[in-house]
This record gives C-alpha cells, sequence and structure tokens, in this order.
C-alpha cells in the first residue's frame, strides 16, 4: 500500500503544480450536511476525488455557501479547527489527514542532485510566483565581496492574490535557523553564510513556500506566495510576541491600520490618530481635539511624522478627525520611551506614520463611502520598477449643518476640508531606490458669514536610500514642511481683516546604518532644519477697511544635529543600546530684541529699549547634548526587563492658552526670552509572555522631568503680540506614571487591556515673573487624568464577519471652576478657583461596531466591506468641558458634551 | 462663543442634548473676596465705589451680597485726603474735583481691623464721544458708537444701560372697581397701556484705538438688538458710557469680559484669575477683586423710534396665545368675572342708540397690563 501510495504522489508530484493554479470553482448551498455527503455532492459535481477516515470526520458538519469559489477556499473554511488537513494532488484527489498536511511532495533536498544547472539562468531580483520552488536561484556575484564568508539576502514577499507587500511574513533559513519578519512593507533582509541554502518563507496562517538559493553575494530574492487568509485587510501578522520580549525599545506601541480599521470609529471614519488613543500612556483632554498627550507632555511635544515629513496639524474640521487618509497609511508606530536616537526636535514623544508605496502586481484602488466624508486612491506600478500611490479625501458635512438651516445663526456655517497624498517610490536598481511623498491638507470653516477659518499643510519629501554594501545602508532626504492658517473677518466694511500665520522648516537629513558584525548596529546621521516662521499678520480686508496693517517681525533660525547610537548585542540575553545627539539651534535677523532690566520680571515697565541685528546675524544661540540609553535583558524565554533614560531638547513651541489645541493656535521659534524645552525621561519595563505566547503582558514606569514650558499670565493675548514674552510664564513640569498593557493578538478573540496610571504638573519657575500661578507651587497641568482605562476586543464571528467593543475609562481632566460670584459693573461675575483645582466628571464611553466583508473571490470586480456600529452606546454624556454663563443676570453652570448620544455610523468600503 | 453656539446646535441636530446643567461639589471653601468697585469722577461729578464680598456660586439669585463697614479716603501723593462719604449699603460716594496731574492712592479701613491699599492711581482725561448712531441691517439694528483716542486715553471701555417704551398686545383702558361693583375708566396712574422698562447691560466693550489709523474708533459696534424684537416696538433709548483706561485696567476688564462671556466653547481661553489693583495692607498674597480707576466718564443718550426703523413687528413670546375672549361678560357677571384681577375688562358692547355698556369683552390680564413688566412711570430723562 505504502509502495503504491509512493507511487501516485511521485507521479502526481510535478503536475500539482498545474493543478493549484487551475482550480476549480465552486458554486452552491451545502447546509447541516455531514462531510460524507458534501464529499460526494462535491465528487458529483466536479471531477475531485476525496480520500478520507470515515473516523475522522465522523464529527465534521458542513455549513456553507460557496459561490465561484475556489475549493481550497472552501475546503479551509470546512477543515478550519477541525483538526484535519487536506491535500490536493494533480489527478484532483483531496487527501484528508488528522493533524499534519500530508505530504503529497518531496522534500525539497530529495530533487537537490537532480536540479538542472540552467535553472541558474534564472535572474536574481526577478519576481518569481508560487511554483519557482523548485529552481535553484543564483544569488549575487561571487566576485562582489569575496573576503567576506557571508552575504546579505534581501527583497520583498507580496502576496500572490493582491500583488500587495506581505507584512510579518517568516523568512527562515533552517540550518542555522537565521529568520526574520517581514515589515510592512514586505521587505526582509537576512545575512547567511555562502553557499546554497533552503529559504522557506511562511505568512502565518498560510502555507509555507520555499526557494532554493545558491548565495554568492548580496542580493535580492523577491518572492509572491499564496495568502489564503480570507480578509480584504492588510495581513496583520505582527512578529509581536516575540519582539515584545526581544526589542531593544521601550515604550513602544505600534498599530497597524487593519487594527484601527476594527476600532469603532465617530461617524465611521477610520481615524489613526483615534488608534493612538487606546495605547497605554496616551490621554486626550477631549473628543473634539486630536492633539494628544503622551505621558504627561503638551500634545505640541509629539512629533508626528509622515514619512520623514513633520504635520503640523493632524486634524480636520477642529479636532474631529484626523488628516491622515487611512488608505494612504501602512500603519503608525508610536515612541514614547526611548525615543530612537535618529528622531529629535519634540520633547514628548514621536509618532511615525508610515505612507503607503501601492502594490507592484497591477494598479487597483480602494475607497469608502461614509456619513460624512468619502474616500478614493489608486496603486499601483509604473513601468517595472515604479510604484505609485495617490488618494484623496473630502467631506459632505456641510449638509449636517443643513439640517440646521431653520435656526438662523447657522445659515451661513460651512465645513469643507480635504487631503491628497500621492507617493511614488523607484528602484533604480538593488541598490538605489529612490521615495517621493507629498501631502496636502486643507480646512475651511465658518459659522457665520462674516468670519472664516482655514489652515492647510502641505508636505513634501524626496529621499534616496542607498546600499553602499552589505553592512552600510544610507538614506537622504530634503525636504519641506509646510503649515499656514487665516482668519478672515467681513463683520463690517470698515473693520474687515485678513489674519495669518505661516510657518516654514526645509530639512534636510542622511541617516546612515552600519552594521560592524552580527552585534553592532549603528545609527548616525545629521539633520538639519530651517525654519521661517511668520508669527502673524493682519491686513485689512477689502477698499473700505481703516485696520491698520500689522506684521510681526518674521522669524528665522536653523537647527542642526548630530547623532549616533549603537545597538550592541553584549550577550544571548542582554542587549544594549546608547548614543546620543548634540543640538544647535541658531536664531537669525534680521530681528528687533527688546531689552529688560536684568533680574526683574519681564513686564513692560521693565523694557529698557531694543536691539536690532541684522540680517542673518545670529540673535540667540542654544546648543545642548541629548542622551539615549536603554539595556534589555531577557530573564527567561517568556519574561524580560528594559530599562531607559533619555533627554530631548525642543525649539518650537506651540502657543496656546485654550486647553485643547485650536486651529488658531500658532507656533513660536525659541528666541532670546523663551528658551528651548529641556526635559528627561527614566522607564523601567517588564515583559511577560503567558499562556504559551498567545498573551502578551508589559508594565513600565517612567518618571519625567521638563523645564522652560510655557503657561500664560492672566489675560494673556497670544495672537499678534509683539511682546509675547511678556505674556508667557515660564514653567517646570514632572510627570510619572506606571502602565499596565494584556494584549491577545491571535485567535478569533483579539484584543488589549490598557491601563495608565500617571501624573503630570506645573509649576511657575522660580524665575522672576509677573504672576506665579497657585502661588507659585505645583499645580495639574490641563491633562493631568491619574487614572485610564482602555478595553479592545475583537471577535471575529466568522470569516467574514467580525465585531468590535471599545471601553474607554478616564478621569476627568483638570479644570479652572468658578467657586464664587460677586456684582461687577452692573452684573453677576464669577471668581475662579486656583488653577485647575477641579475636575470635570469622568470619562466614560463603550463603543460597539460590526464589520462585514464581502465575498473572497479572487476575481472580482471590487472587494467591498461595510463598517457600522455605534459610539458612545451608553449614550453617557461625558462632559468635554463645563462653563458658567449668566442667563438673565443669574449664574448658571452648564456642562457641554459633544457626544451625548448613542451614534450610530454607517461606511461602505472598497478596493479592486 | 459662535463655536460654542456650533457645537451645541450640532449636538441637537445630530444627537441632541449635550448641554447639562452642571451643579458641581464645591469645597466648602469659604471664600468671601473683598470686591472692589469704582470710576472715581475727577471733576467733581458725584460718583461712587462699592464694596462688597464674594458668595457662593450655588446661592441662588436673591441672596444680597455682604459688604464689609469700612472707612474709605483718596490720598494725593501730594499728601492731600478725600473722604468719601458712607450712603450705606457698602456704597460710599466721591464728590471732588481734584488735580488730575497728581497721582492717588485708595486706601480702604475695614471694621474687621483689615486695610486695603490700592496701587499709585494715575487719573485719565476720557475724550468726548463723537458720535452715536444706528444702522438698520438684515439682523436688526446695530447701535455704534465713535470716539478718537489721545495720547492719553489710548484703551477704551463702553458700558451702557437701555430703556424702552412697550405696549401690552391688548390696550385696556377699563378696570374693575370692586366698591362700585362695575367697570370703571382707568385714571392717569392707573393707565396699563405704554410702560418703560430697562436694565444695565453686562456687556462690556472694550477696544484699543491704536489699532486704528489717527487712533480714529469708527462705528465700533456696542449693541445688536435682533429684528423684532420688543425693545424697538415703540421707542429706544441707550445711555452709553465712555470710559479711558490705562493698559493694566484694560487687562482687568478683559479679563472680566473673557471670564463672563468666553467660557465653555472648546477653544475657549482658560478662565484666568482675577485681581485688580487693590492689596489687602496685612497679607498681600490674600486676594482682593477691583480696579479703581480716577477719571471722567463720558456719557451719550441716544433714542431710535420705531418709525426710524419699520418695518418692526414685535414679537414678544410673553404675549403669545393672547386674544380678546369673544364672549361678552354682561354687567351682572361684572363681579364674576373681573372680581380676580386675572381677567380684565377690554371692549364695551353698547347697543345701537343706548349710551352704556351692556357688558365687556375681556382678555387676561398678562396681555393687557403692561405694569406686570414695566413701570407705567415715564423716567425723567426720557424724551418723546
Amino acid at each position: 500500500m505504502k509502495r503504491i501510495l509512493l507511487l501516485i504522489l511521485l507521479v502526481s508530484f510535478f503536475a500539482e503544480i498545474n493543478a493549484q493554479t487551475n482550480t476549480t470553482k465552486l458554486t452552491g448551498l451545502y447546509l447541516g450536511m455531514s462531510f460524507e455527503r458534501f464529499a460526494e455532492k462535491l465528487e458529483s459535481e466536479s471531477d475531485y476525488k476525496f480520500y478520507f477516515k470515515k473516523a475522522d470526520v465522523e464529527n465534521l458538519q458542513v455549513n456553507l455557501q460557496a459561490r465561484d469559489t475556489d475549493i481550497r477556499m472552501v475546503l479551509d473554511q470546512v477543515f478550519a479547527e477541525s483538526g484535519l488537513s487536506y491535500s490536493i494532488d494533480a489527478s484532483k484527489r483531496v487527501w484528508v489527514s488528522k493533524g499534519k498536511r500530508m505530504l503529497i511532495d518531496f522534500p525539497q533536498d530529495y530533487f537537490l542532485v537532480q536540479e538542472k544547472q540552467d535553472d541558474n539562468l534564472a535572474r536574481a531580483g526577478d519576481s518569481l510566483s508560487a511554483f519557482d520552488k523548485n529552481k535553484r536561484f543564483v544569488i549575487g556575484k561571487s566576485a562582489d565581496n569575496p573576503q567576506s564568508k557571508t552575504a546579505i539576502l534581501s527583497g520583498v514577499v507580496t502576496s500572490i492574490e493582491s500583488g500587495k507587500p506581505m507584512n510579518g511574513a517568516i523568512v527562515l533559513e533552517k540550518v542555522n535557523y537565521s529568520q526574520i519578519a517581514t515589515d510592512q512593507n514586505g521587505n526582509y533582509k537576512l545575512t547567511l553564510p555562502k553557499g546554497r541554502h533552503t529559504i522557506w518563507v511562511q505568512n502565518i496562517g498560510g502555507f509555507q513556500e520555499q526557494r532554493q538559493i545558491d548565495l554568492k553575494g548580496d542580493g535580492v530574492l523577491n518572492m509572491s506566495i499564496e495568502e489564503t487568509i480570507l480578509s480584504l485587510d492588510e495581513v496583520v501578522v505582527s512578529s509581536g510576541a516575540m519582539s515584545n520580549l526581544n526589542k531593544l525599545d521601550m515604550g513602544v506601541q505600534s498599530i497597524t491600520i487593519a487594527e484601527v480599521k476594527r476600532l469603532p470609529a465617530v461617524m465611521g471614519e477610520v481615524d489613526v490618530l483615534k488608534g493612538v488613543l487606546i495605547m497605554p500612556g496616551v490621554n486626550t483632554v477631549g473628543e473634539a481635539t486630536s492633539g494628544f498627550n503622551v505621558r504627561g507632555g503638551a500634545a505640541d511635544q509629539n512629533l508626528i511624522l509622515y514619512g520623514n515629513s513633520t504635520i503640523f496639524n493632524p486634524t480636520h474640521a477642529f479636532g474631529f478627525f484626523s488628516a491622515f487618509n487611512s488608505d494612504m497609511v501602512n500603519g503608525v508606530e508610536l515612541y514614547k520611551g526611548s525615543i530612537p536616537v535618529n528622531y529629535g526636535g519634540r520633547l514628548s514623544s514621536v509618532l511615525q506614520v508610515d505612507p503607503k508605496f501601492g502594490r507592484k502586481d497591477k494598479i487597483g484602488g480602494s475607497g469608502g463611502i461614509g456619513i460624512l466624508t468619502s474616500r478614493l486612491s489608486l496603486e499601483g506600478p509604473i513601468g517595472e520598477k515604479t510604484i505609485f500611490t495617490v488618494g484623496g479625501r473630502t467631506t459632505y458635512s456641510n449638509w449636517a449643518l443643513d439640517l440646521l438651516d431653520d435656526d438662523a445663526d447657522l445659515n451661513d456655517s460651512k465645513i469643507t476640508f480635504y487631503d491628497i497624498n500621492a507617493n511614488i517610490q523607484h528602484n533604480f536598481n538593488e541598490k538605489n531606490v529612490i521615495e517621493l511623498t507629498a501631502y496636502l491638507s486643507q480646512d475651511d470653516f465658518r459659522f457665520d458669514a462674516d468670519t472664516t477659518y482655514s489652515y492647510q499643510n502641505i508636505n513634501l519629501a524626496l529621499g534616496w536610500k542607498h546600499f553602499f554594501n552589505d553592512q552600510l545602508e544610507g538614506r537622504f532626504t530634503v525636504g519641506s514642511d509646510n503649515y499656514q492658517f487665516g482668519i478672515r473677518g467681513e463683520d463690517n466694511p470698515l473693520n474687515s481683516f485678513d489674519f495669518g500665520f505661516d510657518v516654514q522648516q526645509l530639512f534636510l537629513r542622511a541617516d546612515f546604518e552600519y552594521r560592524k558584525n552580527e552585534n553592532h548596529i549603528m545609527k548616525f546621521g545629521v539633520h538639519g532644519i530651517q525654519y521661517t516662521l511668520n508669527p502673524g499678520s493682519n491686513k485689512p480686508y477689502g477698499s473700505e477697511s481703516i485696520v491698520i496693517e500689522k506684521n510681526l517681525d518674521e522669524e528665522n533660525a536653523r537647527e542642526v544635529s548630530v547623532y549616533f547610537g549603537d545597538e550592541f548585542t553584549v550577550s544571548e540575553k542582554l542587549s544594549v543600546s546608547y548614543g546620543g545627539r548634540y543640538m544647535l539651534y541658531q536664531l537669525l535677523g534680521p530681528m528687533t530684541v527688546n531689552q529688560y532690566v536684568d533680574g526683574e520680571p519681564i513686564t513692560e515697565s521693565n523694557l529698557t529699549g531694543e536691539q536690532t541685528f541684522g540680517s542673518g546675524e545670529s540673535v540667540q544661540t542654544y546648543h545642548g547634548p541629548e542622551f539615549r540609553a536603554s539595556a534589555r535583558y531577557t530573564l527567561t524565554n517568556k519574561s524580560s526587563i528594559k530599562a531607559g533614560f533619555n533627554t530631548m531638547r525642543q525649539n518650537i513651541h506651540l502657543l496656546s492658552n485654550t486647553s485643547s489645541i485650536s486651529p488658531t493656535d500658532s507656533w513660536k521659534l525659541s528666541d532670546t526670552y523663551i528658551k528651548p524645552q529641556t526635559g528627561g525621561q527614566a522607564s523601567l519595563g517588564y515583559y511577560r509572555n503567558l499562556a504559551k505566547n498567545r498573551l502578551e503582558f508589559s508594565t513600565e514606569v517612567y518618571y519625567r522631568y521638563m523645564s522652560n514650558l510655557l503657561d500664560y499670565r492672566s489675560g494673556a493675548n497670544i495672537i499678534l503680540n509683539e511682546n509675547i514674552e511678556q505674556d508667557v510664564l515660564n514653567s517646570d513640569g514632572k510627570a510619572y506614571g506606571l502602565e499596565l498593557l494584556l494584549k491577545k493578538s491571535t485567535g478569533t478573540l483579539k484584543g488589549s487591556l490598557a491601563y495608565t496610571y500617571s501624573r503630570s504638573l506645573m509649576k511657575t519657575s522660580d524665575e522672576p515673573s509677573i504672576e506665579k500661578i497657585n502661588g507659585g507651587d505645583f499645580y495639574s497641568s490641563n491633562f493631568d487624568q491619574p487614572h485610564h482605562l482602555v478595553l479592545v476586543a475583537n471577535y471575529e464571528l466568522s470569516k467574514r464577519v467580525n465585531t468590535s467593543f471599545n471601553l474607554n475609562y478616564g478621569t476627568g481632566r483638570p479644570i479652572t471652576l468658578p467657586i464664587s460670584k460677586f456684582d461687577y459693573a452692573g452684573s453677576e461675575r464669577v471668581y475662579f478657583s486656583e488653577r485647575n483645582a477641579y475636575r470635570i466628571p469622568d470619562y466614560f464611553r463603550i463603543d460597539f461596531s460590526v464589520n462585514v466583508e464581502g465575498s473572497h473571490k479572487i476575481k472580482k470586480l471590487a472587494h467591498s466591506s461595510w463598517s457600522f456600529g455605534i459610539y458612545n452606546v451608553l449614550g453617557r454624556s461625558n462632559p468635554y468641558s463645563v462653563y458658567y454663563t449668566p442667563v438673565e443676570g443669574q449664574l448658571k453652570g452648564y456642562q457641554l458634551s459633544i457626544f451625548a448620544r448613542p451614534i450610530p455610523f454607517i461606511t461602505y468600503n472598497f478596493s479592486f | 462663543m459662535n463655536r460654542l453656539v456650533v457645537l451645541i446646535l450640532l449636538c441637537v441636530a445630530l444627537v441632541s442634548g449635550c448641554r447639562e446643567p452642571f451643579e458641581p461639589d464645591i469645597k466648602a471653601a469659604d471664600l468671601t473676596v473683598l470686591v472692589v468697585e469704582g470710576y472715581l469722577d475727577t471733576e467733581g461729578l458725584p460718583s461712587q465705589l462699592k464694596l462688597s464680598y464674594t458668595r457662593n456660586i450655588q446661592l441662588d439669585d436673591s441672596s444680597l451680597p455682604s459688604y464689609p463697614s469700612a472707612e474709605v479716603y483718596l490720598e494725593s501723593a501730594s499728601g492731600m485726603d478725600y473722604p468719601l462719604t458712607d450712603l450705606g449699603g457698602g456704597v460710599y460716594e466721591f464728590a471732588y474735583d481734584i488735580p488730575e496731574n497728581d497721582n492717588y492712592t485708595l486706601r480702604i479701613m475695614s471694621s474687621d481691623g483689615k486695610s486695603y491699599t490700592s496701587e499709585l492711581i494715575k487719573p485719565i482725561l476720557t475724550p468726548e464721544i463723537i458720535d452715536v448712531g444706528f444702522e438698520k441691517n438684515e439682523n436688526g439694528v446695530e447701535v455704534y458708537l465713535t470716539t478718537k483716542g489721545d495720547q492719553n486715553a489710548d484703551d477704551f471701555l463702553w458700558t451702557y444701560e437701555e430703556t424702552y417704551a412697550f405696549r401690552p398686545k391688548i390696550s385696556s383702558s377699563y378696570r374693575y372697581d370692586s366698591e362700585q361693583e362695575d367697570v370703571v375708566i382707568r385714571s392717569f396712574d392707573e393707565r396699563t397701556t405704554l410702560c418703560y422698562r430697562g436694565e444695565v447691560s453686562a456687556d462690556l466693550i472694550l477696544e484699543t484705538s491704536s489699532r486704528f489709523e489717527d487712533q480714529f474708533v469708527f462705528r465700533q459696534s456696542i449693541t445688536q438688538i435682533p429684528q423684532n424684537d420688543e425693545r424697538l416696538s415703540v421707542r429706544y433709548s441707550i445711555l452709553i458710557s465712555q470710559k479711558a483706561l490705562d493698559k493694566k485696567a484694560s487687562e482687568f476688564w478683559e479679563i472680566l469680559r473673557k471670564n463672563t462671556n468666553d467660557l465653555g466653547s472648546i477653544f475657549s481661553p482658560l478662565p484666568s484669575n482675577i485681581r485688580g489693583n487693590i492689596k489687602n495692607d496685612q497679607d498681600p498674597t490674600l486676594p482682593v477683586v477691583g480696579y479703581v480707576s480716577l477719571g471722567t466718564v463720558k456719557q451719550e443718550r441716544y433714542f431710535i423710534d420705531v418709525g426710524e426703523v419699520i418695518p418692526w413687528r414685535a414679537d414678544v413670546p410673553e404675549y403669545y396665545e393672547c386674544f380678546i375672549e369673544p364672549d361678552t361678560v354682561l354687567m351682572e357677571k361684572y363681579g364674576q368675572s373681573f372680581a380676580s384681577g386675572s381677567f380684565v375688562p377690554v371692549v364695551p358692547i353698547i347697543p345701537e342708540g343706548a349710551f352704556n355698556p351692556i357688558g365687556f369683552q375681556g382678555a387676561a390680564r398678562r396681555c393687557t397690563d403692561c405694569t406686570l413688566r414695566g413701570t407705567n412711570v415715564k423716567p425723567d430723562f426720557w424724551e418723546d
């Protein structure tokens, strides 16, 4: 019997490849059938034959509907969680077996000897398809680097079905067990001894594929493999469980766009920044603000990068939506603890939003239609070596305002916004890649016919990636980041004005990564920024206006940082990372600087004169080092501890005396009186995998100190203030906290539970100042919310239907409350408590959503999915703010909630 | 404020009910802070200084503020003392013509042993109001003012007081006299067909003249009267006070204004501690609220008649569903119908050829009696 079987297998071996490509499509309804009947039915309807043991399939019942579906997909579903596997051979025989998949091909090396020499002709770099598994590919040239015993194999793993890069596929060499997971662009890189290897590539949940290679030098092997996962989202396989323990960085949270898409969303709008808010240590002061606070830092202390471009205002519609189109983003990574040495310039965190560069197989696209916005994007190859993505999003939320038409106040309200992304990647050859990312977002809104607000981000970056040799990789980027906003008032032709603010930064950076040997990864580089900032200009608007034009002096500055860092694997258990940056900042003329009496508060009355600086002259120079250090020690194969310390510097500040970021807050460069913000953070963490790596647990504690923060004196005016130094108060800050995270990222039930205890405190510094808030004692910052709990659960009802549940609890944010009242100027007025002495009621919200995928046939015009759900299921009125206002002479307190009722939403998404 | 309105309405439209009353638990911090209010006239016109204590925010409206008994006087840098006259109720009168080129401090000696001193105050002479006018636009009527700043007077504060004449929805010249048990014609003092009503507005309007060319503040908007508001249904009067302020005073008023008007919207500034230019001598860190200024107040009264703004149909919610009952109340039922006062005789029913009415048609008193909402005594300043 064995021999016959072997013969059959031998015969069928080469034919199997064809079978894979010419699979049969099934159509039919199979409900409540035993497997035996199902098999009979299929045998009668197709030319497949089933071979199985009756005992194996006794308990198996088939319930499914197929419409033009690949037989493999049908069988996958039938056998899912049955403990059975199957193989199909060339003669369309289906072999069902318990446990492991029955081997119907031979071990690869069996045929190794028989490999034909002409396979060597297969050129490295070719994109190979699924049936290339038995060719041997010669990679690299032996002349390249003859001394080295090892060579680097790199490439991209893409999906056969979609042509999209596959994230998290494991590329493995089984002799020394060198392995690596592909990144979100499908890239992998392995250093291997020269010679012949069998390279296995496995997409978790998918089949293993293999390639024979003969590695002669550095080279590229691109692979396409079957995805087999019934999901239209990007494949979400994080190298997760292990990396939590092994990653050297601490305080890093990443979220894939697929995870973001599963979260219940306000108005059905998939929002990357809202995804960030489920991470421990991240708070927000309210729902209508996309500004977020990381570990007790202010919202302007987050460096928000789209690729290499700094986004100054990442929100639309004054904070209701994030300005990132979810179709144009691969995922986001938030660094809140140890900030990698190649980032700098902000005090709290780095939010790296990864742009998408498009698929390689064909031109496709995706889009969505929601209640308030729609989006559309197109991606694909241009020729052999170039891929692109373009996408846009726009709103038609005016209809919501039109509903309010009967109210005269809002007749003229209007909210419009759009954003456009365009990314291109061109591979000159395997050693040179250039990338261009372009981003534009524009918002216009007004609440009456008189005043129009607008703001705009424009970002452009061009990068060149060059692989010098197998050890050194360089990346050179040049770009420009712009942000501007304007207010136009047309209340009265005589007083009509046009107010504008803009900031531009031109940047140039060179980043290098050098792998000295297996134990050292060195990063070094230089980063230069040229700032040009117009702090505000007010011009008369229209010919009748008698408003006097007022322009604040333009601010110019340059910032140069150099950095060096080394990740050193000391032993299998211990890794350390250390490094530093040195930052030089120079404010440049032309500029006129006020001078004040030394050692006295900066006030108008202490003004002694002014000093004028010529164009290009250095007005003020600040420089200083930033240190980065972290270490990881592996305790067992399931747990590790990490510790880190870093210091940061920030030269650009957001002037805002409102509790949330408003689009009309302007940025300010450090000058003679407003010093660079500096701070440091020490953190310690413990990481443990539980339940056979299915659960990840981590806890981190941190302490931060901050200097030269900005707070504002009473009645401070931050718009068009020539002497802003007279209105700001130099402040110190400190923050500390504990973060706990339990995460399950596999199985039908996925989710995370994050709890954070954190405090964020400020005090007016000891420098002489006109006002000491709360008598110079520490007070809660505006975002000091000690307890924060987020539970996200995602349950997959079937391959096509999954449900999401989100619970969010937070301590109410601090507020300065009116505590007594008095009569003044004919009306009752309010006397306020000390700064932030009270809190608004706690925040609690539950959301629920359901995602329904369309059918998963490969050959279909467009794949579609529906998302619907309810935001704030409990309808709790979570107060955003509290205010008192005189109503007919009597003072009344009100709490304002933004989403006070359950808000249903529905969105239709498609991709083609 | 507009954004607040939008958010509220957006919530109402989409989901409804996002603005709810809020009554927090205030820590029993029995904060009684001294409040000092006064703009003292330097040219001898009697002006008032008011002292009071702040009171708990949750006390209802009827609770009267408590006030200290104190001696108050103004002291000039050149050594002159000008005591203020205690008028009772925490109100003190100042009526001296004092030199404007001197500097002054205000001293308050409270009977509880505490004393308070102001920072040095320099009088500022307020320039004249150049013009007050109004403009009818699609939203109603906007009252504006024009003035011009000078070297000393750069920052301005305007406050205003409104008075208006109005009529009830239904005019009646009759009343029921319970002694005579008959309907009689109202006497002049009893008339209910034309009344006056007014109040001091809580609005504080601030502007800096140096923002404009030649410090010319042209047509500064003072108030906006919405279309068909009752205030312009007969005749309207506004008394605008113009005060020049120094920089710090204008900051004080700006905080007061912001703390009153701008709170609670998504982007509203954080409330600011309000202090002023008065300090407690025993403990200078103790809060004292109030900014006392010296100078002159310029006032202008302006009238707008309904004839100047027609068409103007008064839309008064208080008079909704007001009509004359069609059923005639016959003489024998006068007592029964009118004696309570809530139903008022309006239209006499006089048969042809007869001399006296045989009955009356009536209407609810709320629709006929303007004295329920105002006074029928014409104010002294009123010009018809």
